[in-house]
Order: C-alpha cells, then sequence, then structure tokens
C-alpha cells in the first residue's frame, strides 16, 4: 500500500507538479493518501465477498458466539483500523510536506483518514453483500472509485465542473476529506468540512452495516 | 444433436491431425468468449476511460501551460495505459481458475502445454485489443488521425505492447500463491508500468528518478512509437525493437513459469 502511495506522489502527483506548478504538487498530495486509504478500505468488502463466495467461509464466520450487530460493527472498525495502518506512513509523510509532523494537528490529519475510511469501508461492505459475481464487484469497485477520484476536488475546484455536475462534487466525501487537509496545510480550521465528511462517512457505515445484516442472514 | 456431431468429430480429428496453430487459436477462443460473457468489465473499463479524458484530462489540461496541446498527447497515452491494465486482466483470470479447481479441468483436455500458454497469451492480447479499439477510434476522430498506414502501425504497437502484458500477467500469476499479495503484486505492477511511463506525462517533466527508468518502461516504447507514427513523425524502430524484445521475454518467460507450476502439481 505504501509502494502505491509512493508511486501516486511522488511519481504522477511530482510530475503533474512540473507541468502546473509545486503548489500543485502541495495541493493534489493528500489526495494519493486519501487514494491509498480507499484501496485498502475496498479490500474489506473484497474479502468478505472472498469469504462467501470462494473459501465458503461465511458460514463458519456466523457460527461464532457473537451477535450478528456486533460482528457487523467489528467488521466494520476492523476495516478502518486495517486502511489507519495502510495509510500510516503515508499520512505522516503528508504531514511533514504540510509541516504538522510534529504538531498536535496530526491527530487531525489521521482523524480525517480515519472517517473517510469509515464511510468507504461500509460502501464496500454494501458492495460485497449484493455483488454475486467478482466481475460485478470489481465493476462497481471501480465506478466508486471513479467517482470518489475524478469527481472531487482533488485535481480540480468545484467551479471548474459543469453546474449539472457540482452537487456530485459536493455530496463527494472525498471533497471533505481533501478540503480538511487543506485546511490543516493552511493552517485554517477543519470543524466545518469534518462536520459534513461525517455526513456521508456514517451514512455509508450504516449502509454497509445493514447491508452485512442483510447478507449474514443467509 | 448438431452439438454432439461435432463433438466426435472434433475428438476425431484431434490426436492425429489438428494443426498447433488450430489448437492455438482454439484456447485463445476460449478468452475471447468470456469477454462477452463479462459485460461487466467492459462497462467499467470504458467507464475509466471517458471519465478520465473527458472529465480529469480536459479539466487539467486547462492548468498545464509549460506543455502546449497537453489533452492531445493525453487522450493518445490514456488508450496505451487503457490496453496495458486490460491486459492485465488475465493473470486475474488464470488466478481465480486455479482457486477454483477450474485449471485441472482444462489440463485434461487434449492439447498440449506449450500450445495452453501461447493461446490463452493470444486470448488475452486479442481481447485488449477488441476492449480498446473502440477507445483508440474515439481518440482517432478526435484527433484527426487518418492515414491508414499510421493507424495499421499504431494498432500493431497496441497489439505488441497487450501480448507482452499478458505474458507478464500471467508470469506473475503463477509466480505469487497468496490471493491477497496478488491481487496488490499485479495491482502495483500495473501502476507502476503505466504511470512511470510516457503514456501520461512528457518525460521532460519527470522527476529524475523516474525519468531515468522511464525510457524503459513498456508502456512509454507503445506511447512513444503510437506517437510518432500517428503524428507522421517517422517509425520509431527503437521502440519496436522495444516491444518486440518486452513480448519475446515475457511470453517466454511466463510460459515457462506456467508450464513448471502446471507440471510441478502446484495447483492440485
Amino acid at each position: 500500500m505504501f509502494a502505491n502511495f509512493g508511486i501516486d506522489l511522488f511519481v504522477t502527483a511530482a510530475t503533474f507538479g512540473n507541468l502546473i506548478g509545486y503548489n500543485y504538487f502541495l495541493r493534489i498530495a493528500p489526495g494519493s493518501n486519501l487514494i491509498t486509504a480507499m484501496v485498502a478500505a475496498f479490500q474489506s468488502g473484497r474479502d468478505i465477498w472472498r469469504e462467501k463466495y470462494i473459501k465458503d467461509l461465511a458460514s463458519y464466520l456466523l457460527t461464532l458466539p457473537v451477535p450478528r450487530r456486533t460482528f457487523a460493527v467489528s467488521r466494520i472498525t476492523g476495516g478502518v483500523a486495517r486502511s489507519l495502518i495502510a495509510t500510516f506512513p503515508g499520512t505522516l509523510v503528508i504531514s511533514y510536506l504540510y509541516g504538522i509532523l510534529l504538531s498536535p494537528r496530526l491527530i487531525e490529519a489521521f482523524l480525517v483518514v480515519g472517517l473517510f475510511s469509515l464511510g468507504i469501508v461500509g460502501l464496500s461492505m454494501a458492495v460485497s453483500a449484493f455483488a454475486s459475481s467478482i466481475e460485478v464487484f470489481a465493476t462497481l469497485r471501480s465506478a466508486i472509485q471513479l467517482y470518489l477520484s475524478f469527481l472531487s476536488t482533488i485535481f480540480y475546484d468545484v467551479t471548474l465542473f459543469p453546474e449539472l455536475v457540482q452537487p456530485i462534487v459536493h455530496t463527494n466525501p472525498m471533497t471533505w476529506a481533501i478540503q480538511a487537509f487543506r485546511a490543516i496545510g493552511n493552517q485554517g480550521s477543519t470543524l466545518y468540512p469534518i462536520s459534513i465528511l461525517v455526513g456521508p462517512s456514517l451514512a455509508f457505515a450504516l449502509l454497509g452495516a445493514i447491508c452485512y445484516l442483510w447478507y449474514a442472514r443467509l | 444433436m448438431s452439438f454432439s456431431t461435432t463433438q466426435v468429430k472434433d475428438s476425431n480429428s484431434l490426436p492425429g491431425g489438428d494443426s498447433t496453430s488450430r489448437l492455438v487459436l482454439q484456447m485463445a477462443r476460449r478468452d475471447i468468449s468470456t469477454l462477452f460473457r463479462t459485460p461487466w468489465i467492459i462497462i467499467s473499463r470504458s467507464l475509466a476511460f471517458i471519465v478520465q479524458l473527458f472529465v480529469f484530462a480536459y479539466l487539467i489540461s486547462g492548468f498545464v501551460v509549460k506543455f502546449p496541446n497537453y489533452f492531445e498527447y493525453y487522450a493518445v497515452g490514456s488508450v496505451v495505459g487503457t490496453i496495458a491494465s486490460i491486459s492485465f486482466i488475465i493473470g486475474y483470470d488464470i488466478f481465480e481458475e486455479a482457486e477454483e479447481g477450474l485449471l485441472d479441468y482444462l489440463l485434461t483436455l487434449p492439447i498440449s502445454r506449450r500450445q495452453f500458454i501461447i493461446g490463452r497469451a493470444l486470448g488475452g492480447a486479442v481481447r485488449a485489443m477488441i476492449y480498446t479499439i473502440p477507445m483508440f477510434v474515439i481518440v482517432a476522430l478526435m484527433e484527426k488521425f487518418s492515414n491508414p498506414l499510421s493507424l495499421s502501425f499504431a494498432i500493431f504497437d497496441l497489439f505488441l505492447l497487450a501480448f507482452g502484458v499478458t505474458g507478464l500477467s500471467i508470469t506473475m500469476a503463477v509466480s505469487v500463491r497468496s490471493a491477497n499479495r496478488f491481487d496488490v503484486t499485479l495491482a502495483l505492477l500495473e501502476l507502476a508500468v503505466s504511470r512511470a511511463s510516457t503514456a501520461l506525462y512528457p518525460l521532460a517533466f519527470m522527476p529524475s528518478y523516474v525519468a531515468a527508468f522511464a525510457p524503459y518502461s513498456p508502456v512509454t516504447f507503445a506511447a512513444d512509437s503510437m506517437r510518432d507514427v500517428l503524428e507522421g513523425t517517422s517509425l520509431n524502430f527503437l521502440s519496436i525493437a522495444g516491444l518486440l524484445a518486452f513480448v519475446t521475454i515475457f511470453v517466454g518467460v511466463g510460459a515457462t513459469f506456467y508450464f513448471r507450476r502446471l507440471e510441478g502439481g502446484v495447483y492440485a
């Protein structure tokens, strides 16, 4: 995962930085880390899908002496923890670039990554509950990743999008996660972007939990 | 009834008379036919191409002032990047077949291992071409590439890249045993091969540590060769030679690894 982040940041973002300017490199740098978080979070859904369709482990797991709701919540928590661990070095690198590595604001950076991952883990679990084949899972994953990456403010301002598309960009959790990181970098308050990010993240996590409970009915 | 007649005819002809090329083509046809059984993949890759080109490249080219006509540059490169990405899919197919036990059945078919492997590599490459040609047509229309000879050479470049990447993907599928490790390795390899290349940005703007390796990426060979031939500059013999070497090495290595794994019973 760190290698993935490294390629995104030190190859793609650095090259666009040279093409456009160093400020642009700093502007898109947190996107590399959030894209890594997104990929790591989606692995949770893929694991659940594989447990059911490939490894035939789902029925065994559901015989464990754990209530279904607790089990669903633990899957989400595990996914978020995994994503935080996978992006740990990346978050440190971005914090270094933004000059907050040794500041208490580092906690805010991890909070943003955790909140963002929460929503994506929920989405990936919802997808895994309904995708009957790996192709469907991969297609939905790809579509969601396209939406998160390209219809967000990672690379460009929301004002550059056609008016019709702007509401889609505004409701994208990636937009608010990246805005929160930029606020950290500008020494501004993250309260506003984080308070908006909480909405879709909790909604997606709830959706994931509900879908997982539905799927766990067997 | 007619189905069973065909079966008998096929089995009668296999032991003695079937030519190598026919068996290879039969294996390739099997992989190509999976393309039409999995329209979801076509949808997702086409969507990715459209969003990358008409949203990302269109918007970002407005910022790029140091390199004129960046959108046009990106458009050709995005086709090359897409075909490289799609050619990696064959590795996932082979890994899944091994996990699901389908490979055992395939190995009982009356076809030699070598024909089986070359057929799979060819099938993966042709499948990638079928995916990518519509995207290439869109770019050719947008950029008004109309010289039939140039277009043919560009398609040849794409095919060579697809064939080589298919071999690379097969090599990875038979070398890595853990599913998670395989997913991560292939995704990483795909990212490295595509991003550290001149497909999406010019060599002059890459950081020095990337610019040192990028000229040797197969995606760079294909992208440079395609741009040269489509823009009417010349045939880029060096890039074509690089692509041919890449194909020879990775289809050869892939075949050897695959053959050893199959015969070693690792998939059993």
